[in-house]
């Protein structure tokens, strides 16, 4: 009997490790974070928000203590672009630590905020990444013909060298336009004229022109990449975007979830877009138009603070600069939902700074990293001897180049932006960290300096102050434009034979700055004691008390 | 004997034949040009109808015509409503599926009522004409009408049923917080006297600037700038029902369904009446999937009201470089026939000559989907007196003048006195709901008429395919050269250019049968031998577009010969056509 339960216990935890040791399907996945919140019933509630094109459960996680949709929140979003496994982790790592954490500041954020996690919102995609063939997937289950030419994956990729993976080939031609690297002859680079360089090699993703239309693998399985199909900059008939904006079931669960969440101040998405390390400046011309492409001035420079305690709490540094991309949920969470929105890729190879050769004089000094993003990661990987990052370039017959030298190699599908899982921790660490930190700025809003006198008998003037004593404004400035963003109210609560003789029941005003004060003021008539609610969805509501002189 | 026993015959024979006859009303003089005697569906066009009539008419319609009209639901609405398209064709000629497709809407606006009444007459005429007017038993041979009479069926019934004004509700019924006090709908219009309209209030004023229009009563015009006046105007007819100091500041909806499609769509900052994305509403959902699984539509039109005006997009003037001048000229040709056929109306741009939409309906038919499409703001002050008054709206009394003369008064509710909790002792009065957009009972069914005819031409002008010839010719080596002549008889191409330059519709196929092909190639020019080959298979050359009013050729190289040569056009939006040598 001991012996079974000893057993039964090594087994749970092993599959435990294990779970910490891969990236994990969305069979996987899911009996994760349902056991989180199993683990945790008065923190933790999980809601399917919709369902994938292939019936895969799109899960939320509320962590909080108590009513979680009247706190305010920060939502952390991974896994729209369905390459990034990573952040579909980071995320996962984050909501257990934090449901977890029992004693620290951390536990008792979960007092007055609430944190939502959707670690995986384009679950068909990342399914690839467990299939047979292994290559890199963007779309959903969504059936699409991405040339347009009425055929549906006609041109898929072939794994022409049989190692189960999807790379690249490189064909010997004197019309490509590529050459192997000086600095690292695995890469391939493109020829520049410039620097007396010709092309040698034509460079294409493995596979077959199978349709002979002069493109090779542009209709593979695959259909629609929810994180270019969201409605703000929608790249208008671009493969994997979509016949339209918001087509797709998952693309609409999760703008439906945004903005039906008031609550949500601010939103963290994990992928492939940067806006934390260094913050997006303030341009006016982008503004000033009907439709805004700026951010907006009071919001930049919110993202030069936000940007600031990034890089101070995560100490993460070398970041790749990744622009937003068209049709993205980052720009969209902002510009059309109104919310604060950041955005990172949580984990990128740190740059390895390699020693010259130590046989020559200038020992002391190092060579200078390569601005080659692959040259880089390879370095990184072959720092922490990882295998399995790189295909060495091998000869293969290909059908299309008859008589040609054609090889297949190149960096292994997913690795670059998704590193064994074991690099993760300490990134989750970090973020956790940066959102605790967040969330600890947030806006806080007090009603002070009340103040009732006695006008005449039977007759009291109320003045109130509300200030914000955050560190951050109420909500973004963009959400004052945004109709679903709830604005700051200030309301009297009349009771009995009390009445308005001067002033508003209702008084709604734009975002309070950090430690901005807007004063009201009321004529009351009546006798008792009335009551003054201020606050909006994304900072709480406070309430005092007033007696009636 | 003989004689008398051929006499019988006669008589019998005549009087069987006589008894046998069912009078055609169409044959005699009972028939009015243009319009059945003698209909199946007995229907008036001179009234609206509310939902049930409108289920009523569908139903009844298919049930007269089992051969030419189907009818499904696209869905329901938000309150749950099904969505009728009458799918209305010859189906004993032809694949209705593959027949180019004409979509119809009606009504997205809920105030916006006769859309639906045109869009049922089209239906009616086109169901009830096929027997008698050879070019519509053509048309429906041909081609496919897909007709929605209304895709804001919730609100529409709101409109109808419960107090109103002109303009209101025009969202749809899902309940919104529009004054950000966080309830919904909480301060809608109120009909004080209980007349079923929603009309103005006014209150005598010492300070007022209006005043009682001496030649009409019922008409309160603006007093000059030095001249004193004896009324305040205070809005529609309403009280503050949540006591925040504000009159009817949160009324149905308040959102825009046609703000709500996917081109060009803008958050509500930017656009008004936005949602959350396009598609928020279900019945944006419920069009959108049948335009997508109807890859046959070629040409559609939806109905608004008022103005009259034939307008086609853009809706915004960025958006203005993807109307080539090969579109552009279908369109014009369009327009400007519909201009002489409905004086009064005018052939406009919506961004240049009406007001910037984004995320409009028409927007997305035409440049989402590469689908010819108009909206037609229906009924103009033209038809009042069959002329433009010289004054703007409010410098002139035509409506009030026509009210008197033609309606004798019917479009006013005569101004009375009413006790306002907010306001004290007002007076309401106005026009009525069912005035100023809507048409009044006699102009309905002629308008219906002349807009069915000028979406008639544009169904009629879809794309219409033929193979016009399949030309021989022995090459050495025992190879045959075949080429094919394809031809668009209509005005409307297969693709628009937008459609061409984006690849929103795949190409058409056109493919050589009962042959061995061992090549194929486009024909840019048969006379100089310009050709442009397609290497993977040959046998199916995709072609881009077939021009209206155009042809394209395409050519194959053939092993051996054959006399038996087929040739098959699959075009989405221009059928499936094939001829054999």
């Amino acid at each position: 009997m001991k012996k079974l339960f000893l057993l039964s216990g090594l087994l749970s935890i092993s599959l435990w490790t294990s779970a910490q040791n891969s990236y994990q399907n969305h069979t996987q996945l899911s009996a994760r974070i349902k056991a989180l919140s199993s683990k945790f019933t008065s923190t933790v509630t999980l809601q399917s928000i919709g369902k994938s094109k292939g019936n895969r459960d799109i899960w939320a996680l509320a962590i909080s203590k108590g009513n979680a949709s009247n706190k305010p929140a920060i939502a952390i979003i991974a896994g729209v672009e369905g390459t990034h496994l990573a952040g579909t982790e980071l995320a996962v790592q984050m909501a257990e630590k934090l449901a977890g954490a029992s004693t620290d500041s951390i536990a008792k954020l979960l007092d007055s905020k609430t944190f939502y996690f959707i670690p995986s919102v384009n679950p068909d995609a990342q399914e690839q990444f467990f299939a047979k063939l292994k290559f890199e997937r963007g779309g959903n289950e969504t059936e699409t013909d991405d040339d347009r030419d009425g055929y549906v994956n006609e041109d898929s990729f072939e794994d022409l060298n049989g190692d189960g993976i999807i790379t690249q080939i490189r064909v010997e031609d004197p019309t490509g336009s590529f050459i192997i690297s000086k600095e690292d002859p695995r890469v391939m680079i493109k020829a520049d004229p410039a620097k007396g360089e010709k092309g040698k090699y034509i460079l294409l993703t493995e596979g077959t022109d199978n349709d002979k239309d002069g493109s090779f693998n542009e209709d593979a399985i695959g259909g629609v990449n929810i994180d270019k199909n969201m409605t703000y900059d929608y790249p208008i008939f671009v493969a994997g975007a979509g016949d339209f904006a918001a087509s797709e079931n998952e693309t609409k669960a999760l703008l439906s979830f945004l903005y039906k969440a008031n609550n949500i101040f601010a939103v963290l998405t994990f992928g492939p877009a940067n806006n934390l390390t260094e913050a997006i400046k303030f341009d006016r011309s982008k503004t000033a138009k009907r439709i805004i492409t700026g951010l907006l001035e009071k919001d930049a420079s919110v993202g030069e603070q936000i940007s600031k305690l990034y890089n101070t709490q995560t100490a993460l540094k070398d970041a790749p600069a990744l622009p937003q991309t068209k049709g993205n949920f980052s720009q969209t969470a902002y510009f059309h939902a109104g919310r604060y929105s950041f955005t990172s890729p949580g984990w990128w190879a740190p740059k390895v700074q390699v020693a010259k050769d130590s046989t020559k004089k200038e020992v002391a000094t190092l060579a200078k990293p390569s601005d080659n993003e692959e040259i880089k990661y390879l370095k990184w990987a072959d720092s922490q001897k990882l295998s399995n990052v790189f295909v060495n370039w091998q000869s293969v017959k290909h059908p299309d180049f008859v008589g040609k030298n054609v090889e297949v190699g190149g960096i292994a599908p997913y690795s670059k932006m998704n590193p064994p899982v074991s690099y993760l921790t300490e990134s989750a660490n970090k973020h956790l960290k940066f959102v605790s930190a967040l969330a600890s700025q947030m806006p806080e809003l007090q009603i002070v300096n009340v103040n009732a006198e006695s006008v005449s008998a039977g007759l009291t003037r109320i003045s109130i102050k509300v200030i914000n004593t955050g560190l951050l404004p109420t909500y973004a400035e963009i959400g004052d434009k945004v109709r679903w963003v709830q604005k700051v109210k200030t309301e009297l609560k009349l009771t009995g034979n009390q009445a308005i003789v001067s002033g508003k029941k209702i008084n709604l005003r734009s975002t309070l700055g950090a430690g901005e004060t807007q004063e009201y003021s009321w004529l009351i008539s009546g006798s008792g004691s009335i009551s003054i609610e201020a606050g909006c969805a994304t900072t709480g509501v406070k309430t005092v008390n007033v007696s009636l002189k | 004997m003989k004689k008398y026993i051929i006499l019988i015959l006669l008589t019998c024979s005549f009087s069987v034949f006589s008894q046998e006859k069912i009078q055609n009303d169409d044959l005699t003089g009972l028939r009015a040009i243009g319009s059945p005697a003698n209909p199946k569906v007995k229907m008036a066009w001179n009234h609206y109808n509310d939902y049930a009539m409108i289920t009523k008419f569908c139903q009844d319609l298919a049930k007269a015509y089992p051969d030419l009209v189907k009818l499904e639901s696209m869905g329901k609405s938000y309150q749950g409503k099904e969505m009728w398209v009458l799918t209305i064709s010859d189906t004993k000629t032809g694949n209705v599926a593959r027949k180019p497709g004409f979509y119809i809407d009606g009504n997205i606006h809920s105030n916006e009522i006769q859309g639906t009444e045109v869009a049922m007459y089209t239906a009616w005429y086109l169901a009830e004409n096929f027997a008698s007017v050879p070019f519509i038993k053509q048309l429906l041979q041909d081609k496919v009408f897909y007709i929605t009479p209304t895709i804001n069926p919730d609100a529409r019934e709101d409109f109808l049923k419960n107090p109103n004004n002109a303009n209101s509700p025009r969202s749809g019924m899902m309940a919104m917080d529009d004054d950000g006090d966080g309830q919904a709908d909480e301060d809608k219009y109120d009909d004080l006297d209980g007349d079923g309209n929603i009309v103005m209030m006014r209150r005598r004023s010492a300070t007022g600037r209006w005043k009682v229009d001496p030649e009409n009563p019922q008409r309160m015009i603006p007093v000059k700038a030095d001249e004193k006046g004896d009324y305040e105007m205070l809005g529609y007819e309403g009280i503050d029902n949540d006591g925040d100091g504000l009159i009817n500041e949160d009324v149905i909806g308040y959102y825009d369904p046609n703000r709500d499609w996917a081109w060009n769509w803008q958050p509500d900052y930017v656009q008004r009446g936005a949602l959350f994305y396009p598609g928020t509403l279900p019945e944006t959902q419920n069009i959108k999937n049948f335009i997508m699984t109807h890859p046959n539509i070629a040409g559609a039109q939806s109905y608004h009201n008022n103005g009259g005006m034939f307008l086609r997009g853009p809706g915004a003037e960025e958006d203005a470089p993807f109307y080539s001048t090969q579109d552009a000229s279908v369109y014009d040709y369009f327009g400007k026939i519909g201009e002489k056929m409905n004086p009064g109306y005018k052939y406009f741009v919506i961004y240049k000559d009406l007001y910037t939409v984004y995320g409009g309906e028409i927007d997305w038919l035409a440049l989402g989907r590469g689908i010819f499409t108009f909206s037609t703001e229906l009924m103009t002050s033209y038809k009042l007196f069959n002329k433009n008054s010289e004054e703007g709206r409010f410098q002139n009394n035509e409506f009030e003048e026509f009210s008197r003369l033609m309606l004798f008064g019917d479009a006013y509710v005569t101004w009375k006195p009413f006790k306002h909790p907010q306001y004290g002792d007002i007076e309401i009065g106005g026009s009525k709901k069912n005035y100023v957009r809507a048409h009044p009972g006699f102009l309905l069914e002629e308008d219906a008429h002349r807009n069915m005819a000028f979406t008639i031409l544009h169904a009629s002008q879809m794309p219409k395919l033929d193979v016009l010839e399949i030309k021989q010719k022995a090459l050495a080596g025992g190879f045959t050269e075949v080429t094919a002549t394809i031809v668009n008889e209509k005005v409307i191409p297969t693709h628009s250019a937008h459609d061409v330059k984006y690849k929103i519709e795949r190409p058409d196929f056109i493919t050589l049968k009962n042959a061995t092909v061992v090549a194929g190639m486009i024909v840019e020019n048969e006379d100089t031998n310009l050709t442009k080959e397609q290497i993977n298979n040959p046998q199916t050359i995709a072609v881009p577009s077939i021009p209206g009013m155009g042809v394209v050729k395409v050519r194959w190289i053939v092993k051996g010969k054959s006399d038996k040569f087929t040739v098959e056009i699959d075009s989405k939006k221009g059928g499936l056509v094939s001829k054999t040598l």
